[in-house]
């Protein structure tokens, strides 16, 4: 039931989005005609032999009129993720390999979290944001730990500041990053159809759909999303070059971005980079379809609870006590 | 007949009304129900790995929820095994010589406080290249969790099950987990205090 009717709904927003527009195609007219003439102009004014620039350009400007990811056919993927290597390449010097693999069948991701065990070494923080090329200006984190007193389950009582030797006694750390609703507010929030929640359970946000208008942000009851200030400045060594097309490529400026449970890792069947660095073993990811999988022992055999469970967001990811 | 004609159309509304929200309330309900409903066995191997576990491992000698599993090789990470190169039957070794060339270092931090185990609480006195557990049986260095689980019973539930510890790099593909002693100091087994490895600023 509750695949036929998301079936429905996804179906209602192709056709939408795929209805011939006049301002759509007019504008697609424009880009091809302006790319060529902004090539041909290139070429005309510069001295021959410098074909990178004329070359970043046209690549630019396709990129500017590319579909919507979902809407893309296989071709067009393809045709984009090689625009934005060879423009990785021009702009930065740096080869990168840009994913867009599809789902998995018969996946759906979920996330525990043990409470009685996390102790606020933050390993999980450093891994994501080398993982996922966060930028290191503003110091953007997908992930928050935060130290809470006994007895409290709302992060906002806990102090999310934290750096101080740890574990301190009679505290205990609980974690909160992108919870990947089933029933997502951002997802509604979202006026361009941006982000949407994939088949296998990830939300994920298309940088190039995005406007930045932050509604998401908003509607997000969690803290889960986060605004690009900058233009994400990572040093080059330190850049994951491995990457997924709704993963981590470089986001322009002014988009929101988020944990896509390491989606260019989770998709060829990896642990997400939080998974991999935690120390204590505190974090149990896994497919809630398979029912001998890590995740699905928990929730049977754990007490589990889920953050704001009385709001309806049917967030895939679990607090767990030993 | 004129009263009639509204009642009826106002039950076929109320009907239409009633199987229509019963229907969202299904749907309400149906993601924790499919997975609760999700019994077919997932094939694991169907996920192409492209990092495949290149530590070394040995298969476990018990089963977790999904069958056989293996676990990380522990014996090649012992500094100077085996042990049976000092340790001959009929040859002593003074203490003062154990300290000097391999034990200094070791730190006894497991049990209660005045209480400490002794090493012979969990190594083989006879033969060294061997952990003894209480009933007497020799026990593999590999192959740790069946020492460890005779008094950290529930930890190796867990563990079993896959709430205690982790997995090696992969979700899918065969089951590798860390061994007991690939986290866990067996001498200490505490993690010691230390400072986060970074700090967070205010949100934006």
């Amino acid at each position: 039931m509750g695949f036929t009717k998301k079936d429905k709904a996804e179906k209602i927003i192709e056709d939408v989005l795929e209805k011939p527009s006049s301002r759509r195609t007019f504008l697609k007219g424009a880009s091809i005609a302006m790319a060529a003439g902004s090539a041909a102009l290139a070429t005309g004014c510069m001295p021959s032999g410098d074909d990178s620039s004329s070359g970043e350009m046209q690549l630019r400007w396709q990129e500017y009129f590319k579909k919507h990811y979902r809407l893309m056919t296989q071709k067009e993927k393809d045709e984009t993720v090689d625009r934005l290597e060879r423009l990785a390449k021009i702009q930065d010097d740096i080869d990168v390999q840009i994913g867009t693999e599809p789902p998995i069948e018969n996946v759906l991701y979920g996330y525990a979290f043990n409470i009685s065990r996390c102790e606020g070494f933050m390993e999980c923080v450093t891994a994501c944001v080398k993982e996922n090329n966060l930028d290191r200006k503003t110091n953007t984190q997908y992930i928050r730990i935060f130290e809470m007193e006994p007895g409290k389950l709302d992060p906002s009582t806990g102090d999310g500041q934290f750096y101080h030797k740890v574990p301190v006694e009679n505290k205990f750390y609980m974690g909160v990053q992108c919870f990947h609703c089933e029933n997502a507010p951002c997802i509604k929030a979202c006026p361009t159809k941006a982000t949407w929640r994939e088949p296998d359970g990830i939300v994920v946000v298309d940088y190039n759909w995005c406007i930045g208008c932050r509604y998401c942000q908003a509607a997000c009851p969690y803290f889960g999303r986060r605004f690009n200030w900058g233009k994400g400045e990572v040093p080059k060594e330190e850049l994951t070059t491995k990457q997924h097309y709704l993963g981590n490529r470089k986001r322009p400026m002014g988009k929101m971005e988020k944990c896509t449970f390491c989606i260019q890792r989770t998709r060829k069947g990896r642990l997400p980079a939080c998974v991999d660095a935690c120390p204590t073993g505190s974090r149990v990811f896994g497919n809630l379809l398979d029912p001998d999988s890590e995740i699905r022992y928990v929730l049977k055999h754990k007490k589990v609870f889920r953050m704001k469970e009385n709001i309806g967001t049917q967030p895939k990811f679990w607090y767990f006590i030993d | 007949m004129k009263i009639y004609f509204p009642n009826f159309f106002q039950a076929l509304l109320l009907i239409v009304l009633f199987t229509g929200g019963s229907a969202a309330f299904a749907n309400e309900k149906s993601f924790i129900d499919e997975i609760k409903g999700a019994d077919a066995p997932f094939d694991n191997r169907s996920v192409k790995l492209v990092r495949p576990v290149t530590l070394e491992t040995v298969l476990a000698k018990e089963e977790y929820q999904g069958g056989a599993f293996r676990v990380l090789a522990r014996k090649q990470h012992i500094e100077r095994y085996k042990c049976s190169s000092c340790h001959v039957p009929g040859k002593p070794v003074l203490v003062q010589q154990g300290f000097e060339l391999t034990h200094g270092d070791v730190v006894i931090n497991h049990g209660r406080k005045g209480n400490e185990l002794s090493c012979i609480d969990c190594h083989n006195q006879e033969d060294r290249d061997y952990l003894e557990d209480k009933k007497g049986r020799k026990i593999d260095f590999d192959h740790s969790y069946q020492l460890c689980g005779q008094c950290h019973f529930r930890q190796k539930r867990d563990w079993l099950g896959g709430a205690h510890g982790k997995r090696v790099t992969n979700w899918a593909g065969d089951r590798v987990v860390y061994n007991c002693a690939s986290c866990h100091n067996p001498h200490s087994p505490r993690f010691e205090k230390r400072f986060p490895a970074t700090y967070s600023v205010p949100l934006n």
